[in-house]
């Protein structure tokens, strides 16, 4: 599942972690999202099949949308020890996306833990239609 | 970041109001401390603080101020309960994140030989890394228990003594604590994780008194040079994390929908009178109490582990709590401003409390020399205790420094660390180190911190607390 490293780069912050990362339209740009924040905290299997969740995150607008996204895949994984093998957005405005993710329970044994995501800030928090698609910016506490 | 500075002293430096600051921003630095800050974005968010409503005095920081996410890390601010804010951000996710110093009647040359086997079982015993899952298991009545009776919970269950509770900041309990204010995500995520040290810049370091400054206050804190003392650093885990993120959640759209405009999304804050801050200052109270009492049992088992590996009794081994600090916290507390003694909700982001001699909430066998402030430094590096001061309580709410404070990006420290083999070089230094995170140790390798003795003569020498002894590394467990 570790995303293709293209698409997000690790920013310098002093304290914790932040990401670039791009995505060709808004859907994949949230995907990659999931996937580079994946990548941060454990190594794992891609082709792992997984039971099939459904989400459905509501936002004020897509900064916020993005940061309630990623937290609750945060949730799953910190939580519930669920980590997210692959997903699939359905519909996205920049108030409510709906998803059917592909889960499967954390096993140590599996899955290599990298680091401890502590949770997604809002602290600079961008997403913006660029140029060549959509960009967003996520600083991660660690 | 053209954040205008100057410098008052040798110790000082003021950003003056400007914009829509409230009050001047005031950074206490040095000249060798201060080229790193300005290189990131922290003084900006010292100016940012200055901005919140209720603010008083300054946006001040610490000299271990670094860019951190809201609030820096190292700053301080107190606002009016009456018309002030309180900011989740401003606390951190980590709610009190904080260390306690144990002190025993060991030479540390008589256990040098038994450090690797003492590592190796406190690395087994204590449950470390990202979602370890404790060997204690609680049901959420149970939980709610933990929430609003702390450190005492742990007590009660056998887990330490009342001596302990007495040598905790404020007794390892915060009042006001109401648990159903807490939400059942944070319930699911505590449940497991009491007892575990967690991981990033958590420790749990054995270590030896290298140096003491000051004979007088170190005799009363019952240090002495070559002793072997233990420092616990770890906070509220997943439990306090979710409160952190539920009320910044729910503050930021709150915050959104009055208009108020903040300038940075992740000051989301409240009114402190206001009931969702209200809500949050309970919520903060119940993983405040939570993080007490996780390094209370965490010590207890240090001390079982200590007793089995080197065979000798509680007496013997005499591992005493010498104070336990909380560093990510907003505390309501009575200050003198102009004159008047006023109520104030004083955030301490990265932050420790530093309480004069006399102060009544000292620990009476300390309230001669004030409050044992400990500095942990990182994992290859000394930690440094010291002792509060009245100047703390006349220029930052009776605060100081809390840490060496970060230098490198994690980024910056992997690409340094590649290569090396971070925990040989450790052991050419002395210092046995286990960890569980792949990628814990490059991140958190000695380059990444600023010099912790530049940080601590600066708080010293600016009197916001005064030096007392020195501590060395000889032993480290890492999540």
């Amino acid at each position: 599942m570790n995303a293709n490293p293209l698409n997000y780069e690790i920013i310098d912050h002093t304290a914790d972690l932040g990401i670039v990362v791009k995505g060709g339209k808004i859907k994949e740009l949230f995907v990659n999202a999931a996937n580079a924040m994946t990548d941060l905290m454990v190594k794992a299997d891609i082709s792992e099949k997984g039971i099939k969740r459904k989400l459905i995150v509501e936002g004020e607008d897509l900064p916020d949308l993005m940061v309630r996204w990623l937290s609750e895949i945060l949730y799953l994984f910190s939580g519930e020890h669920i980590l997210v093998s692959a997903m699939e957005i359905g519909s996205i405005n920049p108030t409510r996306l709906h998803s059917i993710l592909s889960v499967v329970s954390l096993e140590k044994s599996r899955h290599e833990i990298l680091r401890e995501i502590k949770g997604v800030t809002y602290h600079q928090i961008a997403v913006e239609e660029t140029g060549d698609g959509w960009e967003a910016r996520v600083i991660f506490d660690i | 970041m053209g954040v205008k500075i100057k410098q008052i002293d040798e110790w000082r430096y003021l950003i003056p109001k400007s914009g829509k600051m409230r009050v001047p921003g005031l950074v206490f630095s040095s000249a060798q401390l201060m080229p790193t800050i300005k290189e990131e974005q922290s003084l900006l968010q010292v100016v940012n603080v200055a901005t919140l409503p209720g603010i008083v005095n300054y946006s001040l920081a610490m000299p271990d101020i670094h860019w951190g996410y809201g609030f820096p890390i190292g700053g301080v601010a107190a606002f009016r309960t009456e018309d002030g804010i309180v900011s989740p951000g401003g606390v951190g996710y980590d709610i009190n994140c904080g260390v306690r110093l144990l002190t025993t009647a060991l030479m540390a040359s008589e256990i040098r030989p038994r450090i690797k086997d003492l590592v190796g079982a406190l690395f087994k015993n204590i449950p470390t890394g990202v979602g370890s899952r404790g060997k204690i298991r609680l049901s959420t009545k149970e939980e709610k228990k933990v929430a609003v009776q702390g450190s005492s919970w742990a007590v009660k269950k056998g887990l330490g003594t009342n001596e302990d509770l007495a040598r905790t900041e404020d007794q390892g309990v915060i009042r006001g604590a109401d648990p159903e204010t807490v939400s059942e995500r944070a319930y699911k995520r505590g449940h497991d994780e009491l007892g575990t040290l967690g991981s990033g810049n958590h420790f749990l370091e054995i270590q030896t008194v290298e140096e003491i400054y000051d004979h007088e206050i170190a005799n009363v804190f019952n240090l002495f040079e070559g002793q072997l003392t233990v420092l616990i650093h770890s906070g509220s885990r997943g439990f306090g994390h979710q409160i952190c993120d539920d009320f910044l959640k729910e503050m930021g759209t709150r915050v959104r929908e009055s208009g108020f405009d903040l300038p940075d999304r992740q000051l989301a804050c409240a009114y402190i009178n206001s009931e969702i801050g209200q809500r949050y200052l309970s919520s903060m109270a119940c993983a405040a109490n939570y993080a007490w009492a996780n390094r209370q049992i965490i010590m207890h088992w240090t001390r079982e582990t200590f007793e089995k590996i080197l065979e000798i009794s509680p007496r013997e081994l005499r591992m005493e709590l010498l104070y336990d600090v909380c560093h990510n916290i907003a505390k309501i507390e009575k200050h003198a401003v102009d004159k008047k003694d006023i109520t104030l909700c004083v955030h301490r982001k990265g932050a420790t409390r530093s309480l004069p001699p006399g102060h009544p909430n000292v620990p009476e066998i300390y309230r001669t020399v004030g409050q044992p402030v400990l500095i942990p430094g990182d994992m290859g590096t000394h930690s440094y205790v010291m002792a509060g001061s009245q100047q703390a309580m006349v220029e930052t709410f009776g605060s100081t420094c809390h840490g060496a404070g970060r230098v490198l990006s994690r980024k910056q420290a992997i690409k340094t660390a590649r290569g090396r083999a971070i925990n040989r070089e450790l052991e050419d230094k002395g210092i046995c180190v286990q960890s569980r995170g792949k990628t814990t140790l490059m991140e958190e390798m000695p380059e990444a911190y600023k010099d912790i003795s530049l940080v601590v003569e600066a708080v010293h020498m600016a009197g916001l607390a005064k030096k007392v002894a020195k501590l060395r590394p000889l032993g480290v467990i890492k999540g």
